[in-house]
């Protein structure tokens, strides 16, 4: 009888050990679910969903299960705020998902004074890099793309430019840097015409910019791309259109109106077991954005497994000197964090018959 | 040619705003109600056609259609929501304020339906050019001058010739009159805001086919369209539809001068020095 009790009490013992170790970690996400940001944002949260659906499947982070709380900001900065003080003040957790550069620029100094680690792997305005140090860029700011991007235009004779920005954090840092380098690379830049985001009439804009006859338009615009390329074919203008990671929209892809459009796109690959077991799951392709946090995710469970290995408290700090530590990431997308920005090598692609073909390999300088 | 191309697209533009303002000026005319969910009307009046197109119900048939299920939504929206806060003595701001839900309503559920991408119609008539002495205009943006001037002028024509036109101005001249000579005031509500929310299904299809389509895209030329009710003069149809022009316009060739981050806020900030000249608005009188 007694003999009974005590394996009793002892697997008792076992059973509490085991939920006090299997603790569920909680994550929030930050994400633009709705609005006019709402596709992209919905890539970014299905890229999370899939990676916390395989972890989870493995049977979590050192046997914990991850939970990601999400919350829709509709790319507004003020709701950004108000979401990252409910999920930080009321819900306590240690690291939240970022898009965009406005609400990830909004929520930085929250994150610094809070010491909650942002993850951004969307955004690219420079002033993310400098932002706060609790803010991890899982790609690099868009003056390096559009560093290159410059040279290789002048370099193949598109001399004469105009820019068409978005009014946004995003937008005016891509315009920003397509004044100095383009510039700096031996161009002039003629024009220079904003959009609103989520505006899909650029129609004056565009006939302004023509006006200039400039020989390459440089876009740095977030929303309604394939908008914009429809009224330029509209107008039968000549000149050549030429973007960022910005421009890789999927429907804009396939919009003959995009015909040769050039943009640099971050490169990132998904193996194709992987694609088709996304596909399978959610019934939709593995774009850009999907892998971009889907890699983020993966990122952060290595590091959220190197600081269980050493019995360390899961904080936003630790998470941030861990993955600083760590320092090299193979995942789906090759990452080195020499800051809290990464450097991730890109591709040249021009967009023809609905396919994003590769012009060139390219590399920061 | 630039400055001609910009007046061309402004004239666009305007019509379609237009014909925005004039079935909003005839709701608040008539019912003195700010009715904010006309934005939430218009944007379901193209994600209507557009699910109608889609099913392949052929164009006109899918506008006639679309025009009566918004009038149907309208109306609904005066006879449940507007007509029963009355009936409990509401006061105008709660209203307003239950016109605003409504309007979050109807765009969260577009949202949760529709997904909240930017559609594009099916249509690809919609976007052949045609070329006119160096000005360029997809066939989507001559329909909507031919169509914006068309509903314009039956509206003129509804208000001033028709029985039950005459019957709304008097109503909406003075409500207390029309209830003693019987004209029944909550009959009438519902039924202008059945016509406004039928009249604005016409841009609200018309638009999205030229530039696609967005779950919170009605708010914006409800905004110009209200600015463009008010300095026109409030009852003023010919008013309201003559400024909705002149904003989009002038907005439109502003960028010849200025910077296109100005264009929005000396537009407006011009209209704002108007208003205080002219505060009743360029045309008064009903």
């Amino acid at each position: 009888m007694i003999r009974a009790i005590r394996i009793g009490f002892a697997a008792l013992a076992v059973c509490l050990a085991t939920s006090a170790f299997a603790e569920t970690i909680r994550f929030g996400a930050i994400l633009p679910l709705t609005g006019p940001g709402g596709l992209i944002g919905t890539q970014q949260k299905l890229g999370i969903q899939f990676a916390l659906d395989q972890i989870n499947a493995r049977g979590g982070v050192r046997g914990n299960p991850v939970e990601v709380v999400f919350e829709d900001n509709q790319a507004k900065p003020d709701q950004s705020v108000l979401s990252f003080n409910k999920l930080v003040d009321l819900q306590h957790l240690p690291m939240i998902f970022t898009a965009y550069s406005g609400p990830s620029l909004a929520m930085a100094p929250l994150a610094t004074r809070k010491k909650v680690l942002l993850v951004n792997a969307g955004a690219q305005a420079d002033a993310l890099s400098k932002a706060s140090p609790y803010l991890i860029n899982t790609l690099p700011t868009i003056g390096d793309e559009i560093a290159v991007l410059s040279r290789w235009l002048v370099k193949t004779g598109k001399k004469r430019a105009v820019i068409l920005f978005e009014n946004s954090a995003a937008g005016i840092s891509g315009r920003d840097n397509y004044v100095t380098h383009f510039t700096a690379a031996g161009g002039t830049i003629l024009a220079q015409e904003p959009s609103q985001f989520g505006q899909t009439d650029f129609r004056p804009a565009l006939l302004k910019l023509a006006d200039s006859k400039p020989d390459v338009m440089l876009v740095s615009i977030t929303a309604a791309a394939q908008q914009m390329a429809q009224q330029y074919k509209q107008m039968g203008v000549t000149f050549a259109v030429a973007g960022t990671t910005f421009l890789q929209d999927p429907a804009l892809i396939a919009d003959p109106a995009a015909e040769g459009f050039l943009h640099t796109q971050l490169q990132s690959q998904a193996p194709a077991a992987l694609a088709a077991e996304f596909k399978r799951k959610y019934g939709a392709e593995m774009e850009f954005f999907v892998r971009q946090y889907y890699n983020a995710s993966n990122i952060l469970f290595t590091a959220l497994d190197k600081l269980l290995a050493e019995k360390k408290a899961v904080t936003g700090e630790n998470l941030r000197d861990e993955i600083l530590r760590i320092k090299r990431f193979t995942g789906l997308v090759p990452v080195i964090f020499n800051s809290n920005t990464a450097t991730v090598p890109f591709d040249l692609n021009v967009m023809r018959g609905g396919q994003d073909v590769l012009l060139e390999e390219l590399k920061a300088q | 040619m630039l400055a001609l191309q910009l007046l061309v697209n402004g004239l666009v533009t305007g019509c379609a705003l237009g014909v925005v303002a004039i079935s909003f000026g005839l709701i608040y005319a008539t019912t003195k109600l700010f009715h904010v969910a006309h934005a939430g009307v218009y944007t379901l009046a193209g994600y209507l056609a557009w699910s109608l197109v889609r099913r392949g119900v052929p164009d006109v048939i899918a506008l006639l259609l679309v025009m009566a299920a918004s009038a149907a939504v309208g109306a609904a929206i005066q006879y449940f929501l507007y007509a029963e806060l009355g009936r409990r003595r509401a006061t105008h701001l709660v209203v307003l304020i239950a016109s605003l839900g409504m309007l979050a309503v109807m765009q969260n559920t577009i949202a949760a339906v529709y997904t909240p991408n930017i559609l594009q119609f099916p249509l690809p008539w919609g976007s052949r050019m045609e070329s006119l002495a160096g000005v360029r205009l997809t066939w989507t943006q001559m329909l909507t001058v031919v169509v914006s001037l068309g509903a314009f002028g039956v509206t003129m024509w509804f208000s001033h010739r028709t029985i039950l036109g005459k019957q709304i101005r008097a109503v909406a001249s003075n409500p207390f009159l029309a209830e003693i000579t019987r004209l029944r005031p909550q009959r009438v509500y519902v039924t202008v805001v059945a016509i406004g929310s039928a009249i604005v299904a016409l841009p609200g299809v018309l638009v999205p086919l030229d530039l696609g389509l967005q779950p919170y895209g009605g708010i914006t030329p409800l905004l110009t369209s209200t600015i463009a009710m008010i300095a026109g003069g409030i009852g003023s149809i010919g008013g309201s539809f003559v400024l909705a022009v002149g904003i989009a316009v002038l907005q439109n060739m502003s960028l010849l001068f200025i910077p296109g981050e100005w264009s929005i806020g000396i537009t407006f900030g011009i209209f704002v020095i108007f208003m205080l000249f002219r505060p009743t608005g360029l045309f008064t009188g009903r």
